[in-house]
Protein backbone atom coordinates (compact mmCIF):
# COMPACT_ATOMS: atom_id res chain seq x y z
CA UNK A 1 0.00 0.00 0.00
CA UNK A 2 2.83 2.25 0.69
CA UNK A 3 4.95 1.50 -2.19
CA UNK A 4 4.94 4.74 -3.23
CA UNK A 5 7.20 5.61 -0.63
CA UNK A 6 10.23 3.06 -1.84
CA UNK A 7 10.95 5.85 -4.75
CA UNK A 8 13.22 8.10 -4.70
CA UNK A 9 11.51 10.93 -7.12
CA UNK A 10 8.54 9.84 -4.83
CA UNK A 11 10.17 11.29 -1.58
CA UNK A 12 11.81 14.40 -3.35
CA UNK A 13 8.21 15.27 -5.15
CA UNK A 14 6.57 14.50 -1.65
CA UNK A 15 8.76 17.06 0.55
CA UNK A 16 9.19 19.18 -2.61
CA UNK A 17 5.76 20.28 -2.22
CA UNK A 18 5.17 19.84 1.66
CA UNK A 19 7.62 23.19 1.91
CA UNK A 20 5.86 24.86 -1.36
CA UNK A 21 2.50 24.26 0.99
CA UNK A 22 4.14 25.98 4.09
CA UNK A 23 5.77 28.51 1.93
CA UNK A 24 2.65 29.46 -0.46
CA UNK A 25 0.04 29.17 1.68
CA UNK A 26 0.28 32.75 3.40
CA UNK A 27 0.67 34.40 0.27
CA UNK A 28 -2.64 32.31 -1.52
CA UNK A 29 -4.16 33.02 1.60
CA UNK A 30 -3.54 37.07 1.89
CA UNK A 31 -3.95 37.23 -2.09
CA UNK A 32 -7.66 35.95 -1.27
CA UNK A 33 -7.93 38.48 1.39
CA UNK A 34 -6.68 40.94 -0.40
CA UNK A 35 -8.96 40.36 -3.80
CA UNK A 36 -6.09 39.74 -5.56
CA UNK A 37 -6.78 36.14 -6.38
CA UNK A 38 -7.17 37.29 -10.10
CA UNK A 39 -3.84 39.23 -10.12
CA UNK A 40 -1.99 35.70 -8.96
CA UNK A 41 -3.54 34.28 -11.47
CA UNK A 42 -2.67 36.79 -14.28
CA UNK A 43 1.03 37.09 -12.50
CA UNK A 44 1.71 33.09 -13.17
CA UNK A 45 1.56 33.84 -16.93
CA UNK A 46 3.16 36.90 -16.98
CA UNK A 47 6.40 35.27 -15.78
CA UNK A 48 6.61 32.78 -18.45
CA UNK A 49 8.24 34.79 -21.29
CA UNK A 50 10.77 36.41 -18.94
CA UNK A 51 11.56 32.69 -17.89
CA UNK A 52 11.46 31.49 -21.34
CA UNK A 53 13.84 34.42 -22.68
CA UNK A 54 16.41 33.41 -19.56
CA UNK A 55 16.42 29.59 -20.84
CA UNK A 56 17.31 30.81 -24.37
CA UNK A 57 19.87 33.47 -23.40
CA UNK A 58 21.39 31.98 -20.71
CA UNK A 59 20.88 28.20 -20.72
CA UNK A 60 18.68 25.86 -18.95
CA UNK A 61 19.24 26.47 -15.28
CA UNK A 62 17.45 27.41 -11.72
CA UNK A 63 19.45 30.51 -11.70
CA UNK A 64 18.96 31.51 -15.18
CA UNK A 65 15.05 31.38 -14.37
CA UNK A 66 15.18 33.00 -10.92
CA UNK A 67 16.24 36.18 -12.75
CA UNK A 68 14.04 35.83 -15.75
CA UNK A 69 10.89 35.08 -13.79
CA UNK A 70 11.40 38.04 -11.20
CA UNK A 71 12.44 40.97 -13.63
CA UNK A 72 9.40 39.53 -15.84
CA UNK A 73 6.74 39.57 -12.46
CA UNK A 74 7.84 42.35 -11.47
CA UNK A 75 7.86 44.72 -14.69
CA UNK A 76 4.19 43.37 -15.45
CA UNK A 77 2.76 44.53 -12.00
CA UNK A 78 4.66 47.68 -12.49
CA UNK A 79 3.17 48.36 -16.00
CA UNK A 80 -0.39 47.07 -15.14
CA UNK A 81 -0.39 49.40 -12.29
CA UNK A 82 0.55 52.42 -14.66
CA UNK A 83 -2.20 51.05 -17.61
CA UNK A 84 -4.39 51.01 -14.75
CA UNK A 85 -3.79 54.42 -13.25
CA UNK A 86 -2.86 56.46 -16.58
CA UNK A 87 -5.25 54.99 -18.77
CA UNK A 88 -9.52 54.92 -18.77
CA UNK A 89 -8.55 50.43 -18.47
CA UNK A 90 -8.86 49.51 -14.96
CA UNK A 91 -6.71 47.00 -13.76
CA UNK A 92 -7.94 44.19 -14.09
CA UNK A 93 -8.05 44.64 -17.67
CA UNK A 94 -4.99 45.87 -18.14
CA UNK A 95 -3.51 42.22 -16.12
CA UNK A 96 -5.52 40.16 -18.79
CA UNK A 97 -4.10 41.83 -21.59
CA UNK A 98 -0.12 41.58 -19.88
CA UNK A 99 -0.94 38.05 -19.21
CA UNK A 100 -2.39 37.08 -22.64
CA UNK A 101 0.47 39.04 -24.55
CA UNK A 102 2.82 37.66 -22.13
CA UNK A 103 1.79 33.97 -22.36
CA UNK A 104 1.56 33.93 -26.06
CA UNK A 105 5.08 35.26 -26.31
CA UNK A 106 6.33 33.37 -23.99
CA UNK A 107 5.42 30.21 -25.89
CA UNK A 108 5.92 31.61 -29.38
CA UNK A 109 9.47 31.81 -28.06
CA UNK A 110 10.01 28.39 -26.50
CA UNK A 111 8.65 27.00 -29.51
CA UNK A 112 11.16 29.46 -32.28
CA UNK A 113 13.63 28.97 -30.24
CA UNK A 114 13.28 24.64 -30.07
CA UNK A 115 14.43 24.65 -26.31
CA UNK A 116 15.42 21.80 -24.56
CA UNK A 117 12.18 22.11 -22.35
CA UNK A 118 9.19 20.42 -23.41
CA UNK A 119 6.33 22.84 -23.70
CA UNK A 120 4.46 20.24 -21.58
CA UNK A 121 6.78 20.79 -18.63
CA UNK A 122 6.06 24.98 -18.81
CA UNK A 123 2.33 24.27 -18.76
CA UNK A 124 1.83 21.74 -16.52
CA UNK A 125 5.68 21.64 -14.08
CA UNK A 126 7.47 18.58 -13.73
CA UNK A 127 7.52 17.73 -9.85
CA UNK A 128 8.12 14.08 -10.16
CA UNK A 129 11.71 15.27 -11.89
CA UNK A 130 12.86 17.57 -9.65
CA UNK A 131 16.35 17.97 -9.34
CA UNK A 132 18.65 19.40 -5.89
CA UNK A 133 18.92 22.96 -7.52
CA UNK A 134 14.99 23.57 -7.43
CA UNK A 135 14.58 21.83 -4.03
CA UNK A 136 17.05 24.76 -3.16
CA UNK A 137 15.40 27.04 -4.69
CA UNK A 138 11.56 26.25 -2.72
CA UNK A 139 13.52 25.75 -0.11
CA UNK A 140 15.05 29.37 0.11
CA UNK A 141 11.68 30.53 -1.34
CA UNK A 142 10.28 29.42 2.06
CA UNK A 143 12.43 30.31 4.08
CA UNK A 144 12.35 34.35 2.91
CA UNK A 145 8.44 33.73 2.45
CA UNK A 146 8.24 32.79 6.62
CA UNK A 147 10.89 35.17 8.00
CA UNK A 148 8.93 37.90 6.04
CA UNK A 149 5.60 37.01 7.00
CA UNK A 150 7.12 37.26 10.62
CA UNK A 151 7.67 41.02 10.29
CA UNK A 152 4.47 41.95 7.63
CA UNK A 153 1.94 39.98 9.22
CA UNK A 154 0.28 42.24 11.24
CA UNK A 155 0.83 45.59 9.18
CA UNK A 156 -0.76 43.20 6.11
CA UNK A 157 -3.65 42.58 8.01
CA UNK A 158 -4.34 46.22 8.95
CA UNK A 159 -3.43 46.83 5.49
CA UNK A 160 -6.06 44.73 4.17
CA UNK A 161 -9.07 45.48 6.91
CA UNK A 162 -8.48 49.15 6.79
CA UNK A 163 -5.87 50.63 4.12
CA UNK A 164 -6.76 54.32 5.13
CA UNK A 165 -6.16 53.86 8.75
CA UNK A 166 -3.47 51.79 7.72
CA UNK A 167 -1.43 54.38 6.05
CA UNK A 168 -2.28 57.26 8.29
CA UNK A 169 -0.03 54.86 11.02
CA UNK A 170 2.71 54.04 9.40
CA UNK A 171 5.52 56.23 7.61
CA UNK A 172 6.49 54.48 4.75
CA UNK A 173 3.08 52.29 4.22
CA UNK A 174 3.99 51.30 0.85
CA UNK A 175 6.74 49.19 1.81
CA UNK A 176 4.50 45.89 3.12
CA UNK A 177 2.22 45.94 -0.21
CA UNK A 178 5.74 45.59 -2.15
CA UNK A 179 7.01 42.80 -0.50
CA UNK A 180 4.47 41.08 -0.73
CA UNK A 181 4.17 41.01 -4.08
CA UNK A 182 7.49 40.31 -4.47
CA UNK A 183 6.55 37.33 -2.51
CA UNK A 184 3.73 36.57 -4.62
CA UNK A 185 6.18 36.39 -7.55
CA UNK A 186 9.15 34.43 -5.63
CA UNK A 187 6.48 31.87 -4.70
CA UNK A 188 5.01 31.48 -8.14
CA UNK A 189 8.85 30.79 -9.62
CA UNK A 190 8.64 27.57 -7.27
CA UNK A 191 5.68 26.65 -8.45
CA UNK A 192 6.09 27.25 -11.63
CA UNK A 193 8.57 25.02 -11.76
CA UNK A 194 6.74 21.85 -9.53
CA UNK A 195 3.32 22.11 -11.14
CA UNK A 196 3.64 25.14 -14.52
CA UNK A 197 2.76 27.82 -15.46
CA UNK A 198 -0.95 26.47 -15.80
CA UNK A 199 -1.75 25.05 -12.16
CA UNK A 200 1.17 27.38 -10.00
CA UNK A 201 -2.12 29.66 -8.92
CA UNK A 202 -3.86 26.37 -8.36
CA UNK A 203 -1.96 25.49 -4.52
CA UNK A 204 -2.08 28.87 -3.94
CA UNK A 205 -5.87 29.72 -4.37
CA UNK A 206 -7.60 26.88 -4.00
CA UNK A 207 -6.37 25.36 -0.23
CA UNK A 208 -6.98 29.35 0.41
CA UNK A 209 -10.50 29.88 -0.57
CA UNK A 210 -11.88 26.80 1.34
CA UNK A 211 -9.77 27.30 4.22
CA UNK A 212 -12.23 30.52 4.37
CA UNK A 213 -15.29 28.64 4.74
CA UNK A 214 -14.44 27.45 7.43
CA UNK A 215 -12.74 29.50 9.76
CA UNK A 216 -13.25 33.47 11.25
CA UNK A 217 -10.10 34.13 12.91
CA UNK A 218 -7.01 35.05 10.53
CA UNK A 219 -4.61 32.25 12.67
CA UNK A 220 -6.62 29.51 12.09
CA UNK A 221 -7.08 30.43 8.37
CA UNK A 222 -3.24 30.41 7.99
CA UNK A 223 -2.91 27.23 9.63
CA UNK A 224 -5.98 25.24 8.04
CA UNK A 225 -4.81 26.99 4.40
CA UNK A 226 -1.41 25.06 5.35
CA UNK A 227 -2.79 21.62 6.05
CA UNK A 228 -5.59 22.12 2.92
CA UNK A 229 -2.10 22.92 0.65
CA UNK A 230 -0.52 19.90 2.34
CA UNK A 231 -3.20 17.37 2.04
CA UNK A 232 -3.54 18.07 -1.79
CA UNK A 233 -0.20 17.98 -2.24
CA UNK A 234 0.16 14.76 -0.76
CA UNK A 235 -3.23 13.03 -2.03
CA UNK A 236 -2.64 14.37 -5.42
CA UNK A 237 0.83 13.14 -5.45
CA UNK A 238 -0.16 9.54 -4.46
CA UNK A 239 -2.81 9.99 -7.08
CA UNK A 240 -0.70 10.29 -10.02
CA UNK A 241 1.61 7.97 -8.89
CA UNK A 242 -1.13 5.05 -9.12
CA UNK A 243 -3.48 6.54 -12.33
CA UNK A 244 -1.02 5.89 -15.01
CA UNK A 245 -0.28 8.76 -17.60
CA UNK A 246 -1.90 11.41 -14.94
CA UNK A 247 0.42 14.55 -14.57
CA UNK A 248 1.05 15.42 -10.72
CA UNK A 249 0.27 18.96 -11.44
CA UNK A 250 -3.41 19.14 -12.32
CA UNK A 251 -4.15 16.15 -9.88
CA UNK A 252 -2.88 17.88 -7.18
CA UNK A 253 -4.87 20.78 -7.96
CA UNK A 254 -7.93 18.77 -8.70
CA UNK A 255 -7.83 17.29 -5.04
CA UNK A 256 -7.56 21.12 -3.67
CA UNK A 257 -10.54 21.68 -5.94
CA UNK A 258 -12.07 18.74 -4.63
CA UNK A 259 -11.43 20.14 -0.92
CA UNK A 260 -13.11 23.51 -2.10
CA UNK A 261 -16.26 22.09 -3.14
CA UNK A 262 -16.57 19.92 0.32
CA UNK A 263 -15.86 23.19 1.94
CA UNK A 264 -18.26 24.94 0.13
CA UNK A 265 -21.08 22.47 1.01
CA UNK A 266 -20.22 21.88 4.22
CA UNK A 267 -18.18 24.73 5.77
CA UNK A 268 -20.27 27.02 8.03
CA UNK A 269 -19.59 30.16 6.02
CA UNK A 270 -20.28 28.12 2.60
CA UNK A 271 -23.74 27.41 1.62
CA UNK A 272 -24.64 26.63 4.74
CA UNK A 273 -24.08 30.23 5.88
CA UNK A 274 -27.20 31.61 7.65
CA UNK A 275 -26.38 34.75 8.83
CA UNK A 276 -26.56 37.55 6.11
CA UNK A 277 -22.90 38.88 4.51
CA UNK A 278 -23.99 42.26 5.59
CA UNK A 279 -22.90 45.39 3.75
CA UNK A 280 -21.97 43.67 0.89
CA UNK A 281 -23.66 45.66 -1.79
CA UNK A 282 -21.94 49.18 -0.79
CA UNK A 283 -19.28 47.47 -2.14
CA UNK A 284 -19.67 48.57 -5.80
CA UNK A 285 -19.75 51.66 -5.01
CA UNK A 286 -16.16 51.31 -3.86
CA UNK A 287 -13.89 54.37 -4.29
CA UNK A 288 -10.33 52.48 -4.95
CA UNK A 289 -10.98 51.56 -8.74
CA UNK A 290 -8.84 48.92 -7.55
CA UNK A 291 -10.69 47.23 -5.33
CA UNK A 292 -14.05 48.26 -7.00
CA UNK A 293 -13.19 46.36 -10.17
CA UNK A 294 -12.02 43.18 -7.49
CA UNK A 295 -15.67 43.20 -5.61
CA UNK A 296 -17.42 43.71 -8.75
CA UNK A 297 -15.65 40.66 -10.32
CA UNK A 298 -16.77 39.01 -6.68
CA UNK A 299 -19.98 39.78 -6.40
CA UNK A 300 -20.30 38.21 -9.97
CA UNK A 301 -18.59 35.33 -9.58
CA UNK A 302 -20.73 34.61 -6.10
CA UNK A 303 -23.47 34.91 -8.22
CA UNK A 304 -22.57 32.71 -11.30
CA UNK A 305 -21.97 30.18 -8.07
CA UNK B 1 -2.90 74.92 20.61
CA UNK B 2 -2.35 71.41 19.29
CA UNK B 3 -2.30 72.24 15.50
CA UNK B 4 -2.27 75.19 13.16
CA UNK B 5 -3.15 75.21 9.44
CA UNK B 6 -1.78 78.20 7.56
CA UNK B 7 -2.65 78.64 3.90
CA UNK B 8 -3.15 75.45 2.92
CA UNK B 9 -3.79 74.46 -0.59
CA UNK B 10 -5.26 70.58 -1.20
CA UNK B 11 -5.62 69.07 -3.75
CA UNK B 12 -4.27 65.81 -6.14
CA UNK B 13 -1.35 66.14 -8.41
CA UNK B 14 -1.21 69.52 -8.85
CA UNK B 15 -4.81 70.43 -9.20
CA UNK B 16 -6.09 71.98 -5.93
CA UNK B 17 -9.08 71.25 -4.79
CA UNK B 18 -8.85 74.02 -2.13
CA UNK B 19 -6.70 77.43 -2.12
CA UNK B 20 -6.10 78.60 1.04
CA UNK B 21 -7.61 76.54 4.52
CA UNK B 22 -6.43 78.43 7.68
CA UNK B 23 -7.50 76.85 10.98
CA UNK B 24 -6.61 76.14 14.91
CA UNK B 25 -7.42 73.79 17.26
CA UNK B 26 -6.83 73.22 20.87
CA UNK B 27 -6.96 70.55 23.18
CA UNK B 28 -10.65 69.82 24.21
CA UNK B 29 -12.02 71.98 20.96
CA UNK B 30 -14.15 69.98 18.83
CA UNK B 31 -13.94 71.09 15.21
CA UNK B 32 -16.68 70.35 12.81
CA UNK B 33 -15.80 70.53 8.60
CA UNK B 34 -18.76 71.25 7.04
CA UNK B 35 -18.84 71.28 3.01
CA UNK B 36 -20.68 69.90 -0.61
CA UNK B 37 -19.32 65.90 -1.80
CA UNK B 38 -16.17 67.53 -3.54
CA UNK B 39 -15.35 70.32 -1.37
CA UNK B 40 -12.31 68.21 -0.43
CA UNK B 41 -13.60 67.09 3.31
CA UNK B 42 -11.75 64.31 2.74
CA UNK B 43 -8.80 65.31 1.30
CA UNK B 44 -7.84 67.59 4.59
CA UNK B 45 -8.35 64.42 6.93
CA UNK B 46 -5.74 62.77 4.88
CA UNK B 47 -3.95 65.80 4.37
CA UNK B 48 -3.68 66.07 8.22
CA UNK B 49 -3.15 62.37 8.40
CA UNK B 50 0.36 62.54 6.15
CA UNK B 51 -1.48 60.15 3.69
CA UNK B 52 -1.34 63.19 0.62
CA UNK B 53 0.71 66.00 0.87
CA UNK B 54 -0.40 69.15 0.88
CA UNK B 55 0.36 71.33 -2.31
CA UNK B 56 0.94 74.74 -0.22
CA UNK B 57 1.03 76.14 3.25
CA UNK B 58 2.21 74.59 6.27
CA UNK B 59 0.74 72.60 8.90
CA UNK B 60 2.42 73.33 12.68
CA UNK B 61 2.67 71.19 15.62
CA UNK B 62 3.36 73.99 18.62
CA UNK B 63 3.06 70.97 21.36
CA UNK B 64 4.99 68.80 18.86
CA UNK B 65 3.26 66.30 16.23
CA UNK B 66 1.29 63.70 18.81
CA UNK B 67 2.56 60.01 18.71
CA UNK B 68 -0.90 58.65 17.52
CA UNK B 69 -3.87 59.78 15.57
CA UNK B 70 -6.86 58.43 15.54
CA UNK B 71 -8.50 57.95 12.49
CA UNK B 72 -11.83 56.24 11.51
CA UNK B 73 -13.00 56.50 7.99
CA UNK B 74 -15.44 56.43 5.63
CA UNK B 75 -16.57 52.68 5.24
CA UNK B 76 -16.68 52.08 1.96
CA UNK B 77 -12.51 51.60 2.40
CA UNK B 78 -13.64 49.39 4.76
CA UNK B 79 -13.25 45.64 4.62
CA UNK B 80 -15.64 43.73 6.27
CA UNK B 81 -15.18 39.96 5.23
CA UNK B 82 -12.01 39.86 6.79
CA UNK B 83 -11.39 37.36 9.45
CA UNK B 84 -10.79 38.97 12.19
CA UNK B 85 -13.44 39.52 15.44
CA UNK B 86 -14.41 42.42 17.15
CA UNK B 87 -12.40 42.31 20.15
CA UNK B 88 -9.40 42.24 17.20
CA UNK B 89 -10.36 44.89 15.61
CA UNK B 90 -10.31 47.06 18.71
CA UNK B 91 -6.88 45.49 19.55
CA UNK B 92 -6.02 47.01 16.12
CA UNK B 93 -5.84 50.48 17.61
CA UNK B 94 -2.75 49.22 19.98
CA UNK B 95 -0.97 48.28 16.86
CA UNK B 96 0.90 51.23 16.85
CA UNK B 97 2.35 50.71 20.30
CA UNK B 98 3.17 46.85 19.79
CA UNK B 99 5.17 46.84 16.82
CA UNK B 100 5.59 44.01 14.77
CA UNK B 101 6.12 41.08 17.58
CA UNK B 102 4.85 42.54 20.96
CA UNK B 103 1.83 40.97 22.59
CA UNK B 104 -1.16 42.89 24.16
CA UNK B 105 -0.57 43.49 27.68
CA UNK B 106 -2.43 43.15 30.51
CA UNK B 107 -3.30 47.24 30.52
CA UNK B 108 -3.68 47.23 27.08
CA UNK B 109 -6.16 44.15 27.48
CA UNK B 110 -8.06 45.85 29.94
CA UNK B 111 -7.94 49.15 27.83
CA UNK B 112 -9.50 47.11 24.91
CA UNK B 113 -12.59 45.53 26.81
CA UNK B 114 -13.06 49.02 28.61
CA UNK B 115 -13.48 50.38 25.09
CA UNK B 116 -16.35 47.57 23.83
CA UNK B 117 -18.44 48.30 27.26
CA UNK B 118 -17.80 51.90 26.63
CA UNK B 119 -19.22 51.52 23.17
CA UNK B 120 -21.53 49.16 24.39
CA UNK B 121 -20.38 46.17 22.25
CA UNK B 122 -19.25 43.83 24.87
CA UNK B 123 -21.71 40.90 24.01
CA UNK B 124 -20.90 40.69 20.82
CA UNK B 125 -17.16 41.15 21.12
CA UNK B 126 -16.48 37.44 19.58
CA UNK B 127 -18.08 38.05 16.55
CA UNK B 128 -16.82 38.04 13.17
CA UNK B 129 -17.19 41.74 11.50
CA UNK B 130 -19.45 40.31 8.38
CA UNK B 131 -22.66 39.74 10.58
CA UNK B 132 -22.06 43.23 12.46
CA UNK B 133 -24.79 46.10 11.41
CA UNK B 134 -24.07 49.41 10.13
CA UNK B 135 -24.06 50.86 13.96
CA UNK B 136 -22.53 48.43 15.43
CA UNK B 137 -19.53 48.38 13.24
CA UNK B 138 -19.34 51.90 13.58
CA UNK B 139 -19.44 51.12 17.61
CA UNK B 140 -16.17 48.67 17.19
CA UNK B 141 -14.44 51.50 15.10
CA UNK B 142 -14.83 53.99 18.27
CA UNK B 143 -14.09 51.16 20.32
CA UNK B 144 -10.77 51.07 17.92
CA UNK B 145 -10.11 54.92 18.49
CA UNK B 146 -10.58 54.61 22.08
CA UNK B 147 -7.74 52.02 22.10
CA UNK B 148 -5.72 54.22 20.03
CA UNK B 149 -5.40 56.85 22.89
CA UNK B 150 -4.46 59.86 21.05
CA UNK B 151 -4.58 63.41 21.53
CA UNK B 152 -6.34 64.12 18.19
CA UNK B 153 -9.25 62.14 16.47
CA UNK B 154 -10.17 62.45 13.00
CA UNK B 155 -13.87 61.20 12.05
CA UNK B 156 -14.77 61.59 8.61
CA UNK B 157 -18.61 61.25 8.47
CA UNK B 158 -19.03 58.91 11.27
CA UNK B 159 -22.61 59.15 10.98
CA UNK B 160 -23.46 58.23 7.76
CA UNK B 161 -26.15 55.43 7.46
CA UNK B 162 -25.94 55.18 11.28
CA UNK B 163 -29.74 55.19 12.94
CA UNK B 164 -30.02 58.07 15.31
CA UNK B 165 -29.75 56.03 19.05
CA UNK B 166 -26.23 54.61 17.73
CA UNK B 167 -25.39 58.41 16.61
CA UNK B 168 -26.33 60.20 19.69
CA UNK B 169 -24.57 57.96 21.71
CA UNK B 170 -21.35 57.86 19.90
CA UNK B 171 -21.77 61.74 20.16
CA UNK B 172 -22.01 61.35 23.89
CA UNK B 173 -18.30 59.47 23.49
CA UNK B 174 -16.92 62.09 21.23
CA UNK B 175 -18.00 64.80 23.95
CA UNK B 176 -15.97 62.46 26.88
CA UNK B 177 -13.14 62.90 24.54
CA UNK B 178 -13.08 66.38 24.70
CA UNK B 179 -13.88 66.78 28.05
CA UNK B 180 -10.72 64.43 28.63
CA UNK B 181 -8.77 67.32 26.61
CA UNK B 182 -8.65 65.36 23.11
CA UNK B 183 -8.97 67.39 20.38
CA UNK B 184 -11.36 66.36 17.37
CA UNK B 185 -12.05 66.94 13.87
CA UNK B 186 -15.65 65.46 12.87
CA UNK B 187 -16.31 65.97 8.85
CA UNK B 188 -20.19 65.58 8.81
CA UNK B 189 -23.55 67.03 7.31
CA UNK B 190 -25.80 67.47 9.91
CA UNK B 191 -25.79 71.17 10.90
CA UNK B 192 -28.02 70.86 14.22
CA UNK B 193 -25.51 68.41 15.48
CA UNK B 194 -22.57 71.14 14.36
CA UNK B 195 -24.12 73.40 16.11
CA UNK B 196 -24.84 71.17 19.91
CA UNK B 197 -21.92 69.55 20.02
CA UNK B 198 -18.93 71.93 17.84
CA UNK B 199 -17.05 74.28 19.38
CA UNK B 200 -15.39 75.41 15.77
CA UNK B 201 -16.02 74.74 12.10
CA UNK B 202 -14.81 74.84 9.18
CA UNK B 203 -17.16 75.72 5.99
CA UNK B 204 -15.61 74.07 2.88
CA UNK B 205 -16.70 74.69 -1.31
CA UNK B 206 -16.06 76.37 -4.19
CA UNK B 207 -12.62 76.06 -3.69
CA UNK B 208 -12.42 78.51 -0.41
CA UNK B 209 -13.01 77.80 2.82
CA UNK B 210 -13.92 79.82 6.46
CA UNK B 211 -13.23 79.24 10.07
CA UNK B 212 -14.63 80.43 12.95
CA UNK B 213 -17.37 79.61 15.65
CA UNK B 214 -20.12 77.17 13.99
CA UNK B 215 -22.94 79.47 14.61
CA UNK B 216 -21.15 82.44 12.64
CA UNK B 217 -19.77 80.31 9.77
CA UNK B 218 -22.89 78.26 9.42
CA UNK B 219 -24.84 81.39 8.87
CA UNK B 220 -27.17 80.86 5.88
CA UNK B 221 -25.65 82.99 3.79
CA UNK B 222 -21.93 81.69 4.31
CA UNK B 223 -24.10 78.29 3.39
CA UNK B 224 -25.58 79.96 0.18
CA UNK B 225 -22.21 81.30 -0.57
CA UNK B 226 -20.35 78.24 0.20
CA UNK B 227 -22.32 75.99 -2.11
CA UNK B 228 -23.95 73.62 0.74
CA UNK B 229 -27.28 75.04 0.44
CA UNK B 230 -29.67 76.54 -2.03
CA UNK B 231 -31.18 79.71 -1.56
CA UNK B 232 -34.55 77.43 -1.28
CA UNK B 233 -33.59 75.41 1.74
CA UNK B 234 -32.27 78.66 3.59
CA UNK B 235 -35.57 78.86 5.23
CA UNK B 236 -35.81 75.81 7.52
CA UNK B 237 -32.00 76.79 8.91
CA UNK B 238 -33.02 80.13 10.16
CA UNK B 239 -35.86 79.01 11.61
CA UNK B 240 -33.58 76.57 13.32
CA UNK B 241 -30.79 79.28 14.24
CA UNK B 242 -34.07 81.21 16.00
CA UNK B 243 -35.13 78.62 18.04
CA UNK B 244 -31.64 77.94 19.01
CA UNK B 245 -31.53 81.61 20.09
CA UNK B 246 -34.39 81.34 21.94
CA UNK B 247 -33.30 78.46 23.96
CA UNK B 248 -29.90 79.78 24.51
CA UNK B 249 -31.32 82.81 26.05
CA UNK B 250 -33.69 80.46 28.13
CA UNK B 251 -30.38 78.72 29.20
CA UNK B 252 -28.14 81.74 30.12
CA UNK B 253 -31.37 83.07 31.99
CA UNK B 254 -31.09 79.72 34.01
CA UNK B 255 -27.68 79.26 34.23
CA UNK B 256 -27.38 83.03 35.61
CA UNK B 257 -25.79 84.39 32.73
CA UNK B 258 -23.13 81.44 31.69
CA UNK B 259 -21.61 80.94 28.80
CA UNK B 260 -22.68 78.67 26.24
Amino acid sequence: MFEWLDYAFMNRALLATSILSLSVAPVGAFLVLRRLSLAGEAMAHAIVPGIVIAFVVAGLSVYSMIVGGLIAGVSVALFSVLLANKTIIREDASLASMYLLALALGIFILSAAGSAVPLKSFLFGSILGIGDDTLMLIGATAIITLISFAFILRPLIVSTIDPVFYESQLRRPWIVGHLFMFLVVLNLLGAFKALGTLMAVGLMILPATAARYWVSTITSYLILTFAFALMSSWAGLIISFYVPKVPSGPAIVLVAGGLFILSLLFGPQGFRLTSQIRGSSKRSTDKNPETANAALINQKRTKAL
Amino acid sequence: MLLKASQLALGYAGVPLINSISFQIEPGEVLAVVGQNGAGKSTLVKTLLDVIPPLHGTLEWPEGKPQSIAYLGQRTEFDRRFPIRVRDLAAMGAWQRLGPFGWLKADDQEMVEAALQRTNIADIADEPLHVLSAGQLQRALFSRAIVQDAPLILLDEPFTAIDQTTESYLLGLIDDWAKQGRAIILVLHDLSTVLQHCTKALLLGNNEALFGLPHEVLSPSNLVEYGYLSEAQVGWIETMYTKREVANQKDMKLEGGAHV
